[in-house]
């Protein structure tokens, strides 16, 4: 049994609507978290759901990172709701909770009920500066002016009472909780994802919806935009140790900025994509994580049925792409199955070298007749062994009334615990995996991932 | 702001349809755009991105559709959409040429205006691309020579354009007038003038160029006269313009904008209309007309809208947003030149990064009573 769950349907229905199907399908009491596939003692990978019950009309958390102080900051944003904003949360150690820092619209003067499209989220733009303790943050649009039901960026381009004013860049001081400076960095557009070049204080970043490859030098503060990349945004950008910039086109191919030639190149390969019923067409980066050494990243694409790949940047003109398969399971490829429903993202390292991420699982009659004591719809935290790929899972995240199938961010915490964001509950909030004491390091976080 | 919000409900079937109209109503609302890539889909990969900018645009009298990049480095190509063929020939990559101002097509040759970053242009001249063997089934296609005419006095060039017989081009540097000859190029300087945008062909087949700010001139090829302030423009504003043209059929009819967006016709014998409407945005970045006399253009920064300007109605109606879903699924931002294609669709340069042909197909208009 499966339900189709586009955009409109899945923000609209967030809440309500899915818990009572789910619910009447599958009773609670047979909702525990799925058991570990090897757990190395009881009560390892424990699930905890932290809500934002401060920001109760959010229905998102598409950014979760670790900030350069080691603690864990999500974004806790509404983009469904017309006139919502984003909030900025972070994880308190101390009374195991989340501290609400500020509202966005407010600090950066642009509030939900403007008439704009608003100040609505952060997505996948978090980026930390490890010398000064800042986190830099981009936000994005699509959340509605407060009397309109839905916002096209395309429609109101030209409409000054309703288009977005543009993404808000924020250098937020951990060391003192201060927003120390705020400007617009992309007029009119939200930034899709950010990425910090810290030893050249520049941050890159796609904008949305032109798809513009978008450098922000912070000395400066002046931007610039080097030219259009397609028209479905990439999700994620990464760095390679030459400072070199990478990311995706809408065919599948890999695009890299060179600050030597300043220039967009493509790669002359698509990434692995599934050969049945894709084209590489929509195989964009959604999520990408650097392995501890940087030699290389792992990557999902984001596509229905997405490919996991290791890529080493560094090696050869063009890097080598290793296909490491897809993550979620097989399928009717007469229909497109739900981007919501199938999904891959939170690829972090953690202190234990290995690479865990969040896959979707679903029950469908004839690929993956699961049984009553799993629900409709599962998010599956996997663990990647690098140096023999093995895969394994370790537990499903558990949330407390809704569907947990699609995690947006992962990151690990200085003490060594897992984070998820979580999309599509309301309110939305973050999920915490207590990591078992022998994978646990001090300052697991470190090195740090430089991008959202 | 939770608790004061206006409460819209979803589930009314009144949101729907504003959601859908938002959502949907935005993009190319009647016709269809198809977004074709500047390669041969399959065989070749397209012009890079950053050289890719399409600026420049002619058809040939067998309906190919000939064109000239901008960006990093301009580039030479042919576009054939008829018989069996479907697809983009990169014929020349420019090298320190980065501005393709314009393209005209002869009888049996082509030439191109190439501008080098320093500003210098010169004057590329080669054959016409024969029909090839069926590109669904096999094919062979070699780079042709091209013959490099120089430039006049290394200035830009600014525009040029085929004179209604396809013998001649005519165009202008920035501060000349030129002519070449098709059958056999060679540039010719006419006279000094001062080149500041689009020329076009007029009614009676003179060559038509702004003249200051406020006039046109008008170069007889025949008699190689050049009348100067032939034509008073109309009231409007008219400090970068005329920048646009669109020629309709076979009166020769000429459509022009304002700065804002004002649509005038021009006539040789009438001279301007008043008038016609507005586009919804400005400036008007090029436009072309289909066979019954329609003109379709583009205007706006940034993301631009297409419009419509029907002489019928007498109105402008707005397009939307391009969109392609056919061969490239492809939002389409900005274009920069316009031509009419064989069957009157409209092809449009697109003058962004991944620059497409974009082709056009009108909405068929429904039979009058």
């Amino acid at each position: 049994m499966s339900r189709e769950i586009d955009r409109r349907e899945f923000f609209r229905s967030s809440g309500a609507s899915l818990l009572t199907v789910g619910a009447a399908l599958y009773p609670r009491d047979g909702m525990a978290a799925a058991s570990p596939a090897s757990p190395e003692t009881p009560g390892d990978y424990k699930v905890k759901w932290y809500e934002f019950t401060e920001h109760k009309v959010s229905d998102t958390c598409w950014s979760l990172s670790v900030g350069p102080d080691g603690r864990i900051y999500a974004a806790a944003c509404a983009e469904g709701v017309p006139g919502g904003v984003v909030k900025v949360v972070r994880y308190n150690e101390a009374k195991d909770g989340l501290d609400y820092l500020f509202d966005v619209d407010k600090m950066v003067d642009d509030p939900g009920n403007s008439g704009r499209a608003t100040q609505c989220k952060i997505h996948y733009s978090f980026a930390p500066s490890m010398h000064d303790g800042i986190l830099y943050m981009a936000t994005h649009l699509s959340g509605p002016p407060i009397d309109q039901p839905a916002y096209s960026p395309w429609l109101s381009w030209h409409d000054e009472k309703r288009c977005f004013r543009g993404s808000a860049l924020l250098a937020f001081d951990t060391k003192t909780d201060e927003v120390k400076w705020w400007e617009t960095m992309i007029p009119k557009e939200g930034c899709r994802c950010l990425l910090h070049d810290e030893e050249r204080s520049l941050l890159y970043a796609i904008s949305y919806p032109r798809d513009h490859f978008i450098i922000f030098d912070l000395k400066t503060r002046q931007r610039r935009d080097v030219g259009r990349l397609g028209s479905i945004n990439s999700q994620t950008l990464f760095l390679d140790k030459k400072h070199r910039v990478w990311t995706t086109n809408d065919y599948g191919h890999l695009v890299r900025y060179d600050p030597e030639k300043d220039r967009l190149e493509m790669s002359p390969f698509v990434l692995p994509h599934n050969p049945e019923f894709q084209t590489g067409w929509h195989s964009v980066f959604y999520d990408v994580a650097p392995s501890p050494d940087r030699e290389c990243v792992y990557a999902v694409t984001w596509i229905a049925n997405s490919y996991l790949m290791r890529i080493w940047p560094n090696e050869g003109e063009w890097p080598r792409v290793e296909d490491l398969g897809p993550v979620t399971q097989k399928r009717d490829p007469t229909v497109s199955v739900d981007t919501f429903v199938d999904h891959c993202g939170g690829l972090t390292f953690a202190g234990d070298g290995q690479l865990y991420f969040v896959a979707s699982r679903w029950r469908d009659p004839v690929y993956n007749p699961m049984g009553p004591d799993h629900k409709e719809r599962e998010g599956v935290v996997w663990r990647l062994n690098p140096a023999t790929l093995e895969k394994e899972e370790v537990t499903c995240l558990v949330h407390p009334r809704e569907l947990a199938q699609y995690v947006s961010r992962g990151a690990v915490d200085h003490n060594g615990d897992l984070f998820f964001g979580h999309v599509g509950s309301r309110p939305s909030g973050i999920f915490k995996v207590e990591m078992p004491a022998s994978r646990k390091k001090e300052n697991a976080h470190l090195p740090i991932r430089m991008w959202g | 702001m939770d608790e004061k919000k206006p409460k819209i409900d979803f589930n009314s079937p009144a949101v729907q349809q504003e959601m859908d109209h938002i959502v949907h109503g935005t993009f190319v609302k009647q016709g269809t755009m198809v977004a074709f890539p500047t390669g041969f889909p399959g065989a070749t990969i397209p012009i890079l991105a950053d050289e890719s900018h399409i600026t420049a645009l002619d058809t040939s009298l067998q309906g190919f559709v000939y064109g000239g990049t901008s960006g990093k480095r301009s580039h030479i190509f042919v576009g054939m959409f008829h018989g069996v063929t479907g697809m983009v020939f990169d014929m020349k990559a420019v090298d320190d040429a980065t501005h393709c101002p314009a393209v005209c097509c002869g009888k049996a040759n082509f030439l191109a205006c190439v501008n080098a970053p320093s500003g210098g242009g010169r004057i590329l001249a080669s054959r016409l691309q024969p029909w090839p063997y069926d590109l669904i089934q096999e094919w062979g296609f070699r780079r042709p020579h091209f013959d490099d005419l120089g430039g006049v006095a290394g200035e830009p060039i600014v525009h040029a354009v085929a004179d209604a017989s396809r013998d001649h081009a005519v165009g202008v540097t920035t501060h000349h007038l030129f002519s070449v000859d098709l059958g056999a190029p060679k540039i010719q300087v006419v006279t000094e003038i001062s080149g500041a945008g689009r020329l076009a062909v007029g009614s009676k087949g003179g060559i038509l160029g702004p003249d200051g700010a406020g006039h046109l001139w008008r170069f007889d090829l025949k008699t190689r006269n050049l009348e100067r302030q032939a034509f008073k423009l109309p009231a409007g504003r008219w400090e970068k313009s005329p920048g646009v043209w669109a020629r309709a059929g076979q009166r020769g009819l000429l459509y022009t904008a304002d700065d804002d967006g004002q649509l005038f016709s021009f006539d040789e014998q009438r001279g301007f209309s008043a008038s016609l409407g507005k586009t919804m945005l400005a400036p008007v970045t090029c436009m072309a007309a289909t066979l019954d006399g329609r003109v379709f253009g583009s205007c706006g920064f940034g993301i631009a809208k297409m419009f419509c300007y029907d002489p019928a109605r007498r109105e402008v109606t707005n397009i939307g947003v391009a969109v392609s879903l056919f061969e490239r699924r492809r939002y389409g931002y900005v274009f920069g030149d316009a031509v009419t294609g064989r069957d009157g669709e409209i092809i449009f340069g697109e003058d962004d990064d991944g620059g497409h042909l974009w082709l056009y197909f009108p909405r068929i208009q429904p039979a009058s009573a």
